[in-house]
């Protein structure tokens, strides 16, 4: 009787849950949006100065913020953030959890075999970082040094080019702080990250300037119309100064056209 | 480490942001713990049942469960599954917490159930009850009053368990700590704030078991 009872509970709670899931809008145009008047875009909010949030209600801001809710506005959408840990923002955009991700992802040719990349909406690097007193310049120095890098970034295979002793990190301040306190030789790391915790009063040192990289919106291989409305987007906030603007308030330059 | 004013300050000041996270904190527990124990007694009832291949369900679930990590089970349940249907943030975790501490109640409930002297389900049935009513009125009380002691204990690590559903994007204690904590550039002043919330939130469900357990053992005196 109770095994019966209990079966049955399961039952109803399984069926609950089918149908309390959410299916994709499509949109005329055959772009799909997990509802149709608003545009989720993802970022991890553990990214200053691109995404952090805002101490009183930890709704999220940034430089990839901003541009995230300018191509919702250029699209005619509403903008809805969605914060999750950035190893798990392109899983999240492959399953359906967000509609796109404006997280600072740097276009590579692995990841393009799972995900579309948008063109780029701005344009930056990997740099060494390292203690004020250390000897390490040049990626040549790095040579068996231990060197710091954050989880699901693409900076562990640029580190993995000089030394095979590699730390991961949840989060590049992680690797930077506890490079600060001697943890560990370097940490390689986009060049603005590590610039803002300098200025925010880290002990570290930017050295050399290792490669261009170029950081672009994500989006699901099943939605290329949508892909194709977020460049004309883009495109638009390039010709009318809008990703030049934002780009001179987080970082006093415009890191948004293409260095030449 | 951070200066004790300071840890103060940054406590007292982030207190809104901290006791919304508390309280999803403990919606996750509290459902999770919930549904575990409904699901812990079915798979125990399974496990102690005469047919081997409702017994084998019942090992195999407890199984696959233990023999895998929490945070893998979570992430399957959040991304691999969304294929087939998308489960909202919340019942994912929950859910994920559920299965995983179903499994650890189930062998406590076992356990407990086995433990009661096989003269009470006799007694019982030469009063003329079924085994199912002797097993209800009889084993399973006494079962129950002897598994408090363990199952307080998983509701304790059920409830710092629930800190890993900060990795699908829950805002809860160690979500908001870790993320207060990197945009701050001061993750240690948070983890310890995060630190003394779960110190508090244990202490408190350790009082609720003893109540529990001295109400239970009223019978004994």
């Amino acid at each position: 009787m109770k095994m019966r009872l209990l079966l049955l509970v399961f039952g109803l709670l399984f069926t609950g849950l089918l149908s309390g899931c959410a299916k994709k809008d499509k949109l005329a145009d055959g772009t799909e949006l997990i509802d149709k008047d608003t545009f989720v875009f993802s970022a991890s909010g553990e990214f200053k100065p691109f995404s952090y949030v805002k101490n009183d209600d930890l709704s999220m801001t940034g430089f990839d913020i901003e541009v995230g809710n300018a191509i919702a506005k250029d699209l005619g959408l509403k903008p809805v953030q969605k914060r999750m840990k950035f190893k798990g923002i392109v899983e999240g955009i492959k399953t359906g959890r967000a509609d796109a991700a404006v997280a600072s992802h740097t276009i590579n040719p692995l990841r393009a075999k799972h995900v579309l990349f948008s063109t780029p909406y701005y344009y930056s690097g990997p740099q060494i970082f390292t203690r004020p007193d250390s000897k390490i310049k040049t990626v040549d120095d790095l040579k068996g040094k231990e060197v710091a890098v954050a989880k699901g970034s693409t900076y562990a295979d640029t580190a993995k080019k000089y030394t095979s002793n590699i730390k991961m990190y949840d989060s590049d301040i992680t690797a930077l702080k506890a490079l600060s306190i001697g943890r560990h030789d370097a940490v390689i790391t986009d060049f603005v990250t590590g610039k803002s915790a300098a200025k925010e009063g880290f002990k570290i040192k930017g050295q050399q300037l290792i490669e261009r990289s170029e950081q672009a919106v994500v989006i699901s291989k099943d939605n290329p119309q949508l892909l194709k409305r977020v460049n004309e987007a883009l495109e638009h906030l390039r010709k009318n100064g809008t990703l030049s603007r934002i780009s001179k308030k987080y970082f006093g330059e415009d890191i948004t056209t293409k260095p030449e | 480490m951070p200066s004790f004013s300071h840890f103060f300050e940054t406590l007292v000041s982030n207190k809104g942001l901290f006791i919304d996270a508390m309280l999803l904190t403990l919606k996750l527990t509290a459902v999770s713990i919930l549904f575990g124990i409904i699901i812990g007694l079915f798979f125990a009832l399974l496990k102690i049942s005469r047919s081997k291949i409702l017994s084998f369900i019942s090992d195999a679930y407890v199984y696959l469960v233990r023999g895998t990590p929490l945070i893998v089970q979570i992430f399957i349940l959040y991304f691999g599954i969304s294929g087939i249907f998308l489960i909202p943030d919340f019942w994912a975790a929950a859910l994920a917490l559920a299965f995983h501490n179903g499994a650890y109640i189930a062998e406590i409930f076992r356990g407990t159930i086995q433990s009661i002297d096989k003269g009470q389900m006799e007694a019982g049935r030469s009063l003329g009850m079924s085994k199912g009513l002797a097993m209800r009125r009889i084993i399973l009380p006494q079962a129950f009053r002897r598994a408090l002691p363990p199952l307080g204990n998983q509701f304790i690590i059920g409830l710092k368990d629930s800190s890993l559903a900060a990795f699908i994007s829950m805002n809860e204690l160690f979500n908001v700590a870790t993320t207060l904590g990197s945009n701050n550039f001061d993750e240690m002043t948070y983890l310890l704030i995060v630190a003394v919330y779960y110190l508090v939130l244990v202490a408190l469900l350790t009082i609720i078991v003893r109540l529990f357990e001295n109400r239970l053992a009223v019978s004994d005196r």
